[in-house]
C-alpha cells in the first residue's frame, strides 16, 4: 500500500491599482512594456516603495485561511538570476511572512478535509520573455505586480484533492476580491510537490511539478506523477528528487533539472524596506474586508433554505450570485423558487450571453417583480421563462415586457369564454371526454393554448374545461 | 558667481573650470547648461554651482558609476537628494569621479579616469569620492555631492582638507544613489565653508516616499560640552598621530571636556564591514546583466551567455572581488558563520558607541591612520587600505553621523579628524567643527584658488 503525499505553492497576483514598490499600473494585457518606470526596471539608484494595499491584501489572505498573523512582517531579498527579473533578485519574505500556520478547509466526496497552510507571504513577480525566432524580447509589464504565494503542507493525498482545493482557493480568493483567479491569464498559478512512500512510512522523495496553469492539469499532472512514483517504487528504484514540468500535450511530466542544479537563494533581509508593523487600525481594515467564504455560505444554504446541492453550488461558485439570491429571498421570493429559477433558467441564459449575473440584464427588480407575478398567478411558469428570456433579450422591466407583447395571463372570465367557445366548436372530442376519455382532454387544452397564445393557464384551463364539459351535462 | 544670472564671468569660470579638470580630473563629464536648465527657483543656493559624484542620478546626465558596464547611461531621473537642491536653485555642473560602483579608498579603481589630489598630483585624491574632494579642494565647485558607504567622503575629504560629512542613516533620502551596500551608504557632501555644508545638509535632509527607510528626526538642542577622545594604540603614521594630537589639545584649550575611551570592538569593524557591505553588493550589482541598460556585448549566443559576457567585459577586478566575496557569505550553510556573525558584530559596536555617547556628547577619531598616499605601487595595497579604513566603517555600521573636520597640514598634506554623535546629532558636529575653525580654517591649495567668487 502507498501514499502520496501533496502539498501546493499557489501564486496569486492581487488585484492593486498599482504595482508592489511603485505606482506604475498593475495591470494584465496592456501593450509590452508601457507599464514600467525606473523602479521597477531595476534602474540603477531606484529603491522600492511598499504598497500598503497589497499587503493588506496579504493579510486578508492569510486571516482567511486562518492564519496566526504576523505584528511585524520582514522583507527579503531572494537571488536568482534570470533574464526576466530586472533586478535578478526578488524581494520576498523569508523569516517572517504576512501569515503562517493556517488551513484551508475542502469538501471532497461529500465529506470536509482540512488541509493545513504552513505560510502566506508577499513578493513581486518577475516579466515575461517572449522568444520570437532567435530575438528574446522582454516584457516588464508583469515586473513587480504585487504575488500572494500560499505554500500548503503535504496534506493531500490524490489529484482529485489538489483540484478540489485549488477551486475552492479560487473560489475564496474571488470573494474576497483580492484576485480574479483566472488560471488562464496566469493571474492563479500553482506548482506542486507529490512524494509517494509505503503507506506509514511517511514522507517519500520529494518531486516538484510545474507549468500546472488550469485545476485540471493539477489533477492530470498530480495523478500521473503519483502512478510514475509508484511504479519505480514498485520496481524497487529509486525516485530522484528533482523538478518536473507538466507536458500538457502528451500528458506526462517531465525532467527540468535535479537537485544538483538546484538553486541556492542566498536569503538575507531587505535592507530597502523596513519591517511592516501593522497598527490597530490596520487589523481592524483587514477583519472589515472579511467576508463569509463560499464552503461555509453552502453549507449554510443547504441547512437555512432547503435547496438542492446542486443548486447550492451553483449560487455560491461567485459571491455576487449567492448574494443575490439572499437578496431576493429577503425581498420575500421563496428560497426554492429562487434557486430553481437562479440555478435553472437564469444560469443557462447567463451562459448563452455569456455573462455574469452582476453585469446582466437581470436586474434584482426585475427577477424579483417576475417571481411575484409568478407567485401571484399573473402569469404562468412557460409565460414566465418567456419573459425571463425577453428581459436578456431586450434589456426591459419584465411588466413592460408582459404589456408590449399582451402576455398577460388570461382572466377567470376570459378564460371561459375562450373554452367555451374551443367546446362548441369541436362537439366531437366534448363528447369523447364526456365518454371518459382522457386524450381529448389535451387536444382542447391545445385548442385554447392556440386561441389565446399561450396565455391561459394550463393548469387553470383543464379545471375550467372539465368543469364546463361535466357542468353542461348536469 | 551665479550661474543662473550668465554672462562674460560665468563662460570665463566653465572654461577655467575644463581647464582645471585637466590637471585634477575631478569631473567624468561637465555640462554646466544641462545643469541650469535642471535648476529653478530663487532659493537659499540660487547659481551655486556643484558637482555630484557619478553614482547618484542627475535627469540627462550620465551615471557611470566610474565602470564600463554603465559607461553610457544616461540617467532618466533626479536623485531627490539632488532635486531638493536644484529646487534652491543650486546647479549640477557635472559628475565626479569615483571608485568603481563606491569600491575603493583611493579613487585610483575608477574604470574611466584618474583623480589627483589638489595638494600633490602624485598622490591620490582618497575614495571613493575622491573627485568631489578633489573638486572642491582644487576650488572647481564651492560644494559637492558624495556618497559614504563605509568612509567615502570622509576618507576623501580628509585627504583633500575639505569638510566632508556622513549624515545619520536614513536622515537624507537614497532615492537615486546607485546601490553598493544599501544599508550602510548615505548621501552626504562635502565642502570647504562649514555653514555652506550645513545649508546644504539641511536642504536635503527629511522624509521621502520614495524611500521607505528615510525619516525626520527631531532637531537635536545638546549643547556639546564633553568630547570623548579614542586613545590607546592606533596605528596611525607619526604626521597623522602628531595632528591628532594638537587636535586634542586645541579642543582642550576651546574649553571642551576630553574623556579618553577604547573600542576594543573597533578591531572586528573591518571584517563585519566587508562582510555586510560585499554581501549586499552581491545583490545590488546583480542587475547588471547588458539587457535592460548599460554595456551590452557586440554577440552573444543565449540570454545567459548575454548576462556572463556583459558582467565579465564591463565590471574591474575590485568590483568582480567583493561580488564573489558577496555570494561566498551569503551561501546557504555558511551564512551563520560569515554573514550572521558580521552582523552580530555590528549590534555590538552600534552598542558600545551607545555606551560612549551615555557620558560623551561627541566622540573623536582619526579618519585614516595616513596622509594621502602616492598612485599606483608606491601607494597602500587594497588589502592594507581596507584594513585601514577601521576608524570610518564604525560610523556606517551604526548608523550614526560624522563628520571629517580639517585640523592642519603635515608635510605638506592636509589632516583630517572626525567627530562622531549619536544619531540625528548632526548639529552637535557642526558645533565642534565651529569651535575648530576657530584655530584653523581650511585652504585651498596656493595653485588652485577658487573658480566661482
Ligand atoms: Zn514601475
Amino acid at each position: 500500500m502507498y501514499q502520496a503525499y501533496i502539498g501546493l505553492e499557489i501564486h496569486i497576483q492581487l488585484l492593486t491599482k498599482s504595482k508592489v514598490f511603485c505606482s506604475c499600473r498593475a495591470q494584465f494585457g496592456d501593450e509590452p512594456n508601457t507599464n514600467v518606470c525606473p523602479v521597477c526596471m531595476g534602474y540603477p539608484g531606484v529603491l522600492p516603495a511598499l504598497n500598503e494595499e497589497a499587503v493588506r491584501m496579504g493579510y486578508v489572505v492569510a486571516r482567511a485561511l486562518n492564519c496566526t498573523l504576523s505584528r511585524r512582517t520582514v522583507f527579503a531579498r531572494k537571488n536568482y538570476f534570470y533574464p526576466d527579473m530586472p533586478k535578478n533578485y526578488q524581494i520576498s519574505q523569508y523569516d517572517d511572512p504576512i501569515g503562517r500556520d493556517g488551513y484551508i478547509d475542502i469538501e471532497i466526496g461529500g465529506r470536509i478535509k482540512r488541509v493545513r497552510v504552513h505560510e502566506v507571504h508577499l513578493e513581486e513577480d518577475a516579466g515575461k520573455m517572449i522568444h520570437v525566432g532567435d530575438a528574446s524580447l522582454c516584457d516588464d509589464n508583469r515586473a513587480g505586480t504585487p504575488l500572494l504565494e500560499i505554500v500548503t503542507e503535504p496534506d493531500m493525498e490524490s489529484g482529485e484533492e489538489a483540484e478540489a482545493l485549488i477551486q475552492e482557493f479560487r473560489r475564496m480568493v474571488r470573494y474576497l476580491g483580492v484576485c480574479d483567479g483566472n488560471m488562464e491569464e496566469g493571474s492563479l498559478r500553482c506548482d506542486a510537490n507529490v512524494s509517494v512512500n509505503e503507506a506509514g512510512k511517511g514522507l517519500g522523495t520529494k518531486v516538484e511539478i510545474k507549468n500546472l496553469n488550469s485545476s485540471r492539469f493539477v489533477r492530470l499532472a498530480l495523478d500521473h506523477e503519483i502512478e510514475r512514483q509508484k511504479a519505480l517504487l514498485e520496481e524497487g528504484r529509486q525516485v530522484v528528487q528533482e523538478t518536473r514540468l507538466w507536458n500538457e500535450n502528451r500528458d506526462v511530466t517531465e525532467s527540468m533539472r535535479t537537485k544538483e542544479s538546484a538553486h541556492d537563494y542566498r536569503y538575507f533581509p531587505e535592507p530597502d524596506l523596513p519591517p511592516f508593523v501593522p497598527d490597530e487600525a490596520f487589523f481592524a481594515q483587514v477583519e472589515a474586508s472579511l467576508v463569509e467564504l463560499p464552503l461555509a455560505r453552502k453549507q449554510r444554504f443547504l441547512s437555512d433554505y432547503g435547496i438542492s446541492v446542486q443548486q447550492a453550488d451553483f449560487l455560491i461558485e461567485e459571491k455576487a450570485r449567492a448574494d443575490f439570491f439572499e437578496e431576493a429571498v429577503r425581498r420575500g421570493v421563496a428560497p426554492s423558487t429562487a434557486a430553481a429559477w437562479l440555478a435553472g433558467d437564469v444560469a443557462k441564459l447567463l451562459n448563452r450571453y455569456r455573462v455574469e449575473l452582476d453585469a446582466s440584464p437581470l436586474t434584482m427588480d426585475r427577477f424579483v417583480l417576475l417571481m411575484e407575478l409568478l407567485q401571484k398567478g399573473e402569469i404562468h411558469g412557460r409565460i414566465a421563462k418567456q419573459v425571463l428570456s425577453a428581459v436578456f433579450e431586450e434589456d426591459k422591466d419584465p411588466s413592460r415586457i408582459i404589456e408590449e407583447k399582451g402576455w398577460r395571463q388570461l382572466s377567470e372570465e376570459e378564460l371561459v369564454k375562450v373554452v367555451d367557445e374551443v367546446i362548441t366548436a369541436h362537439p366531437k372530442a366534448v363528447e369523447q371526454v364526456k365518454g371518459g376519455e382522457e386524450k381529448p382532454v389535451g387536444f382542447l387544452m391545445g385548442q385554447v393554448m392556440a386561441r389565446t397564445a399561450g396565455r391561459a393557464h394550463p393548469e387553470k384551463t383543464r379545471e375550467v374545461l372539465l368543469s364546463r364539459i361535466r357542468g353542461g351535462e348536469g | 558667481m551665479d550661474l543662473l544670472d550668465g554672462g562674460a564671468k560665468e563662460e570665463t569660470y566653465l572654461s577655467k573650470l575644463k581647464e582645471r579638470n585637466g590637471e585634477i580630473g575631478a569631473f567624468l563629464s561637465l555640462d554646466a547648461a544641462r545643469g541650469k536648465a535642471l535648476s529653478s527657483g530663487d532659493g537659499v543656493l540660487r547659481g551655486l554651482s556643484f558637482g555630484v559624484k557619478d553614482n547618484i542620478a542627475v535627469e540627462g546626465f550620465p551615471l557611470t558609476c566610474a565602470s564600463r558596464i554603465l559607461q553610457d547611461l544616461v540617467s532618466p531621473y533626479t536623485a531627490t537628494a539632488v532635486r531638493r537642491l536644484l529646487e534652491q536653485g543650486a546647479v549640477v555642473v557635472g559628475k565626479t569621479n569615483l571608485d568603481e560602483f563606491g569600491m575603493g579608498s583611493s579613487c585610483d579603481m575608477s574604470a574611466l579616469g584618474r583623480t589627483n589630489n589638489p595638494w600633490d598630483l602624485s598622490r591620490v585624491a582618497g575614495g571613493s569620492s575622491g573627485g568631489s574632494a578633489a573638486a572642491v579642494s582644487a576650488g572647481m565647485v564651492p560644494f559637492a555631492l558624495g556618497s559614504d558607504t563605509g568612509g567615502s567622503v570622509r576618507q576623501p575629504a580628509a585627504f583633500c582638507g575639505v569638510y566632508g560629512l556622513k549624515p545619520t542613516y536614513g536622515v537624507v533620502s537614497r532615492f537615486g544613489l546607485v546601490a553598493y551596500a544599501s544599508s550602510l551608504e548615505v548621501i552626504g557632501a562635502v565642502a570647504m565653508d562649514l555653514d555652506l555644508l550645513e545649508t546644504v545638509f539641511e536642504v536635503m535632509r527629511g522624509e521621502d516616499e520614495r524611500d521607505h527607510s528615510s525619516l525626520d528626526p527631531e532637531e537635536d538642542e545638546c549643547e556639546v560640552r564633553r568630547i570623548a577622545v579614542l586613545t590607546g594604540e592606533l596605528g596611525l603614521e607619526a604626521p597623522v598621530a602628531r595632528a591628532y594630537e594638537r587636535a586634542q589639545e586645541a579642543l582642550k584649550d576651546l574649553g571642551f571636556q576630553l574623556v579618553e575611551v577604547g573600542l576594543p570592538e573597533l578591531e572586528y569593524a573591518v571584517p563585519a564591514y566587508y562582510t555586510i557591505a560585499t554581501a549586499e553588493a552581491s545583490a545590488n550589482l546583480a542587475r547588471y546583466t547588458g539587457i535592460r541598460y548599460g554595456h551590452r556585448p557586440m554577440w552573444s549566443e543565449n540570454p545567459q551567455e548575454l548576462m556572463r559576457k556583459a558582467r565579465s567585459e564591463g565590471f574591474g577586478p575590485e568590483v568582480k572581488l567583493r561580488i564573489l566575496l558577496g555570494t561566498f557569505v551569503l551561501r546557504s550553510g555558511f551564512q551563520d558563520r560569515y554573514y550572521h556573525k558580521a552582523q552580530r558584530v555590528r549590534t555590538l559596536i552600534r552598542r558600545s558607541l551607545e555606551q560612549v555617547f551615555s557620558s560623551a556628547d561627541v566622540l573623536l577619531m582619526p579618519v585614516f591612520p595616513t596622509l594621502p598616499f602616492p598612485h599606483g605601487e608606491g601607494g597602500l595595497s587594497s588589502f592594507q587600505q581596507k584594513m585601514a579604513d577601521r576608524f570610518t566603517t564604525t560610523a556606517n555600521l551604526a548608523g550614526v553621523p560624522a563628520l571629517a573636520v580639517p585640523v592642519g597640514r603635515e608635510e605638506g598634506l592636509p589632516v583630517g579628524v572626525q567627530v562622531m554623535a549619536p544619531p540625528f546629532g548632526e548639529q552637535r558636529l557642526f558645533q565642534v567643527a565651529r569651535a575648530y575653525r576657530r584655530v584653523y580654517t581650511p585652504e585651498h591649495p596656493v595653485a588652485y584658488p577658487p573658480l566661482w567668487s
